[in-house]
């Protein structure tokens, strides 16, 4: 039976090479990925971090007119407070109604561990569907009802006969993998199963009869050949979307952005594309292969458009699809003089600079790479974590940074100790690190940040223009570190970075 | 069977352990559960309590088992074992506290076996219990102040008289809870005692140690913390007093007089140290009557809070400013007793038609003041209880919009304001208050 027929997802360590805990050069990553040995490690310390779940609902909590139901404990769901402001805002600056979604939680107790949740959970599906009439109900599935044992698909399978809303589950305990990247896999094997995504006759569509109406099949036709489906992350915000909706644009291609922001009108659309295109080599495989199979839309991990380098491949391996390729490379060289040209003030200021990236994996590999290209000294990077669809920036990164000494790692303690030692010039990193980094004392920027560009050419100047603004002043962090103490032992500091991985 | 919730303002016991970890002088939580709960957990109070952060061994820096599927099916008790080893060698603390989740508890793990081994050496580590099954984040500050201070803490045959430790407040879930716990401080330091506020950041971890050598436990909760101020009495012979936290003039005048009693503090001490704190408070409230009055800002209010803050705020509020408050909603899942005994000190206070309303549920509470203040649709002539204020979290926003009614978050979730030393209780509380409400009043006025 293939993934997608089953009631829940597999987690990435049972379907793909993955890992958490790694110190070595890339090429010793790439060996050690491909070998199986990245699946062995692990370490004698760990620190906290978040969950699939976590990722699952700040994915949810996009998708406009609709409720979430979480099923667990009453702790699980509780950052939903701080998700939906993110993604209040998120969708203000998508054109879409802000409004957070209705989320409730079934509040598991002592008593429904030993007898189970079900009841309690056909009743808030129940309740939600009629209280706030929303076009969909995610049902997400959290450690406890997948300990005891409650059937959650059978509920959902029962309330969506009766329910309004289209009820979607999302199967996404945290116990499975301490990777969370198994999460956009259980929100997109929640929409796979549960959503229509096609569109309905009547409703977005009048079925014509045949030999009338050609010339509107022909347009259809004609444009639906010439549509991309843009998969975007949480970490992507509407400034990065854009660009590269304006750069295809360019190209005459139209775009659709899915599945963060879309709600179930626009989720019907997504099998009207010629292309599927992730913006992350690591985040949709799963989906855009399924969407391969049931509607034969081909589909491109071309990496991130991050630098010059590879703005233009991700742009050019697109346009191969629709013969534009030459078109392409012409409007990258008209892009990149200008850009540049804009970027020129800059480089002086951070050429030479030492940093220090954390992050998302193939960002950070990507970003690494154009960092070095414009003259500053990259030290060393961290992955949060390596999955096989990492590997083609890697073996890029092989040949690039041959000698940095690069980490699979989240962990906070070996963060801090290679900052201490390697007391880099700048940090470009995860968001939730910028408070350690400016305790430490280091000047840093975010990775990604949906408010700024990141992506193709406007991603540039703002990167430039960041890090040379990181550089301006920095006394905060000065100051800051001078009054802070850490919680690690001093002989920690004497200790390398990754003395508790261990095979 | 309790019912699903909407919008809940609470997380479980392991959420309010860590919180309440969070804010003690270094002691280091070692979190027995998968990977997610520590850090998903530690934001979710930081954000809700107006920003908080994760602090020295918070956040992403709290070490746990990060239990996965083997550990769910073989045991986690050897990872834990691990995980407790690699931090007595890496973290600085006086205390460790393994906390479980529900994972662990649900397949049985030893924790308690696991942790005992380490006490047998001589480690300073003690073991809660905190599945969210065994309650939410109010039950785990009692679950974590159990294990510290009736648990670890020996018993002591000295005795200081002046000396009071102060709980009840809850840190996170009391988004203001330094800022009070400093006033109560200094107000009981006035009158020549010794306070423990244990949970800000003068405090070091000999506070804790000095706490049952103290004379007197104050709890600011009806409910929260007085079985723990119990058990500690029954082990360290420290009585307990129950109280509501004071906010405003009015009620720390009341709160200083009933102390003083209590901690045979002479009368004429206490008259002076009230004379000087009163001068003080009026000396700024007097001021501020011009624009309060001819602005016209007296409202009615709903109040939404948990218990710890409720009374104390419909007395503020109908006390020194004159206000209406309808109906005060406890958002706090209580049990029967705890009801009683909050329904008990709110009639003590009794104020006229003010209706104290135990809902946890944000819909409900929403429909529940439509339902008992309806709004004007289309009469004539209709008291539609305005100008309103609601005194309640971060959620009650979008209610007071619908409503046109003004809205200042003071409970959790306050996300959209940051809280650092701001406190409300005491006299200084009582300005910060004030001006927080008016603040809120004066830039879009009318």
């Amino acid at each position: 039976m293939s993934y997608y027929e089953q009631a829940a997802p597999p987690v990435r360590d049972q379907r793909l090479k993955i890992g958490d805990s790694f110190a070595g050069s890339a090429r010793e990553m790439l060996e050690c990925a491909k070998s199986g040995c990245m699946l062995q490690r692990n370490r004698l310390f760990w620190q906290t971090g978040a969950c699939q779940m976590a990722l699952t609902i700040m994915m949810a909590a996009t998708v406009e007119r609709s409720a979430i139901v979480m099923h667990g404990p009453i702790g699980c769901g509780t950052q939903l407070h701080a998700l939906c402001v993110q993604t209040g805002k998120g969708k203000t600056k998508r054109g879409k109604q802000p409004e957070p979604p209705a989320w409730l939680s079934t509040n598991l107790q002592e008593s429904d561990v030993i007898g189970g949740g079900e009841l309690k959970l056909r009743e808030a599906i129940e309740y939600a569907d009629r209280e706030f009439r929303p076009e969909i109900i995610f049902v997400v599935s959290t450690c406890a009802p997948n300990i005891i044992g409650d059937d959650v698909e059978e509920i959902v399978r029962r309330a969506k006969e009766s329910s309004a809303a289209h009820v979607v589950s999302l199967h996404c305990p945290g116990f499975k993998s301490r990777v969370v990247a198994s999460a956009y896999d259980a929100f997109y094997h929640g929409l796979l199963r549960h959503l229509p995504l096609e569109p309905e006759p009547w409703r977005d569509f009048v079925p014509h009869t045949s030999g009338r109406d050609d010339f509107g099949q022909i347009k259809y036709a004609h444009i639906k050949a010439r549509t991309v489906n843009l998969w975007n992350a949480t970490s992507i915000g509407p400034g990065d979307e854009g660009e590269l909706e304006r750069l295809l644009g360019a190209l005459g291609l139209k775009t659709r952005v899915f599945a963060e922001y879309s709600n179930a009108d626009e989720f019907r659309l997504v099998s009207q594309a010629a292309l599927n295109v992730s913006m992350c080599d690591v985040h949709d495989d799963y989906m855009l292969s399924f969407l391969k199979e049931k509607f034969g839309t081909p589909y491109i991990m071309a990496g991130m458009p991050i630098g010059f380098h590879d703005t233009r491949q991700w742009l050019k391996s697109i346009a191969a699809r629709f013969g534009l390729e030459n078109e392409a490379d012409r409007l990258a060289d008209n892009e990149e003089a200008a850009a540049r040209e804009a970027i020129a003030p800059f480089l002086p200021k951070i050429q030479g600079k030492r940093v220090l990236l954390c992050g998302g994996v193939v960002r950070v590999g990507t970003e690494a790479i154009f960092l070095k290209e414009l003259g500053m000294e990259v030290l060393t990077f961290r992955a949060y974590h390596y999955e096989s669809g990492a590997e083609k920036i890697y073996e890029r990164v092989a040949d690039e940074l041959p000698c940095a000494r690069i980490a699979v790692s989240n962990q906070l303690f070996e963060f801090c100790n290679q900052i201490k030692r390697l007391k880099p010039d700048l940090v470009i990193s995860h968001n939730g690190t910028q408070g350690i980094l400016a305790k430490l004392g280091v000047p840093s920027i975010q990775l990604f940040d949906v408010d700024r560009s990141f992506f193709g050419y406007a991603g540039v100047f703002s990167l430039l223009q960041r890090i040379a603004f990181a550089f301006r002043n920095t006394s905060y962090q000065k100051r800051l570190s001078a009054h802070v103490k850490f919680p690690y032992r001093e002989s920690w500091y004497d200790m390398d970075a990754f003395h508790y991985i261990k095979d | 069977m309790t019912s699903f919730v909407e919008k809940p303002r609470s997380a479980c016991a392991l959420a309010g352990a860590l919180s309440t970890i969070s804010a003690l002088p270094d002691v280091i939580p070692i979190v027995h559960t998968s990977m997610g709960c520590g850090g998903n957990l530690s934001g979710a109070n930081s954000f809700g309590s107006g920003y908080w952060g994760a602090g020295y061994c918070g956040g992403g820096s709290i070490p746990t088992s990060a239990v996965t599927e083997t550990e769910i099916v073989f045991g986690g008790n050897d990872r834990l074992r691990e995980e407790i080893v690699s931090t007595l060698e890496l973290i600085d603390g006086q205390l460790y506290i393994v906390a479980t989740g529900c994972m662990t508890e649900m397949i049985g793990d030893d924790t308690r076996g696991v942790t005992n081994d380490f006490i047998a050496e001589g480690k300073p580590i003690i073991t809660v219990s905190t599945p969210s099954f065994k309650g939410d984040s109010y039950s785990g500050y009692e679950i974590v102040l159990n294990g510290i201070f009736n648990g670890y803490l020996q018993k002591t045959e000295r005795t200081d008289p002046k000396l009071v430790n102060i709980f009840g407040v809850i840190p996170a879930y009391d988004p203001f809870f330094r800022g009070d716990l400093e006033e109560m401080a200094r107000l009981i330091r006035a009158l020549g005692l010794e306070a423990n506020t244990f949970f800000t950041p003068d405090q070091t971890f000999e506070n804790v140690r000095s706490a049952p050598s103290a004379a007197l436990n104050i709890v600011f909760s009806r409910v929260w913390g007085t079985s723990f101020a119990e058990e500690f009495e029954k082990k360290h012979g420290t009585p307990y007093w129950a109280t509501e936290l004071p906010i405003g003039p009015e009620a720390s005048d009341a709160f200083l007089s009933d102390l003083a009693e209590r901690t045979h503090v002479p009368r004429r001490r206490v008259e002076e140290v009230i004379d000087r704190e009163n001068k003080i408070y009026y000396g700024y409230f007097e001021r501020t009557a011009d624009v309060f009055c001819d602005s016209d800002f007296k409202y009615y209010a709903f109040t939404v809070t948990n218990s710890n803050y409720a009374i104390p705020l419909v007395r503020y509020a109908r006390n020194e400013l004159g206000w209406v408050v309808l109906d005060v909603f406890v958002t706090d899942q209580l049990n029967d007793i705890q009801k009683k005994t909050l329904l008990r000190a709110f009639e003590d206070i009794r104020f006229d038609d003010t209706g104290l309303l135990f809902e946890t549920d944000a819909g409900a509470i929403a429909r529940a003041m439509v339902r008992r203040h309806p709004e004007n649709r289309g009469e004539r002539y209709f008291d539609g209880h305005s100008p309103l204020f609601i005194l309640g979290s971060s959620i009650e926003k979008a209610v007071a919009q619908k409503r046109g009614a003004a809205q200042l978050s003071i409970s959790f979730p306050a996300f959209n304001r940051m809280i650092v030393d701001r406190g409300y209780a005491g006299y200084r509380g009582g300005l910060h208050l004030f001006e927080d409400i008016v603040g809120s009043l004066v830039f879009p006025k009318g």
